[in-house]
């Protein structure tokens, strides 16, 4: 069996495959194992299992090996997890989320921002003052939104994450 | 390929010439300058001017990844994995629902429920 302990693997494979995801993980056996087996020892339906390896196997966190059957020619599939690429899965998640970041805090610094007083919606100042400086869905005024801390949160998200390669 | 150069570059802890690269990966000049480039940005490797046979070029050294979990926690805000992890739909970083409420999460956090972004 795969346990999988640690706080941030768990909720990576939770956002990746699901709670079943995590779940057949968990019961993976650390050599070799056919979905179908894995579909009856979990009780899981074997389009889940399939579709939680496969994804698995597109973050490199799984492989497979075909078999052929050699008198009936079918093919059998043998998945193995790699749980020694849990780091390298997170860094490249970590790299992806930077790059947005940087997309969205351009976004958030070269512009200004109205919100509805009733909480509706954000708006950049060109869409606002099209729509008159009135919330096009409840028709309440838009204000003035100060996204100052929306930028500082963004930077220090960023210097956090841009850490785990110190 | 990106894989393949910096896999070549960890091979050799000493650090490898930008020059011998291309040439070791059986691309051109111009193809390897991209993809250093992109491994720059994305901190996976470090450079220093060299002169190899008086020729000016880059020396790349991979940049050794600690092993400890726990540098991966900013991933995990309030509760929250970061949204992208996984993420199918159509990316538009400067108008995601999923990353602005990531975003808010977290601003919030620092400065209490009441108080307005």
């Amino acid at each position: 069996m795969v346990a999988v302990e640690e706080p941030i693997r768990r909720a990576y494979l939770v956002k990746l495959v699901g709670e079943e995801g995590l779940r057949i993980v968990e019961s993976m056996p650390s050599d070799e194992v056919t979905d179908e087996h894995m579909a009856e020892v979990t009780g899981i339906s074997l389009n889940t299992v399939r579709r939680t390896l496969y994804l698995l196997y597109e973050h490199r966190l799984a492989i497979y090996r075909r078999k052929r059957d050699p008198d009936s020619g079918w093919l059998t599939y043998l998945w193995m997890l790699c749980p020694e690429n849990f780091d390298k899965a997170l860094e490249a998640e970590v790299r992806r989320l930077i790059r947005k970041l940087d997309a969205r805090l351009i976004y958030e610094k070269d512009n200004v921002f109205y919100a509805c007083t009733c909480g509706c919606a954000r708006f950049v100042f060109e869409e606002a003052s099209e729509a008159n400086f009135l919330c096009p869905y409840c028709q309440e005024p838009l204000e003035y939104m100060e996204n100052r801390k929306i930028v500082e949160t963004i930077e220090r998200q960023m210097r956090d994450l841009s850490a785990a390669f110190s | 390929m990106t894989e393949d150069a910096l896999e070549y570059i960890k091979s050799h802890p000493e650090g490898v010439l930008q020059s011998d690269l291309w040439k070791a990966l059986g691309i051109d000049s111009r193809k390897c300058s991209r993809i250093v480039a992109r491994l720059l940005k994305d901190r996976q490797i470090t450079r220093e001017i060299v002169s190899a046979d008086g020729i000016r070029t880059y020396r790349l050294t991979g940049i050794r990844q600690e092993s400890d979990p726990g540098r991966f926690s900013p991933l995990l805000a309030e509760g929250c994995f970061e949204p992208c992890a996984g993420c199918i739909d159509e990316c538009v970083p400067e108008h995601c629902a999923k990353l602005s409420e990531w975003v808010f999460a977290i601003v919030f956090r620092g400065s209490g429920q009441s108080e307005a972004v």
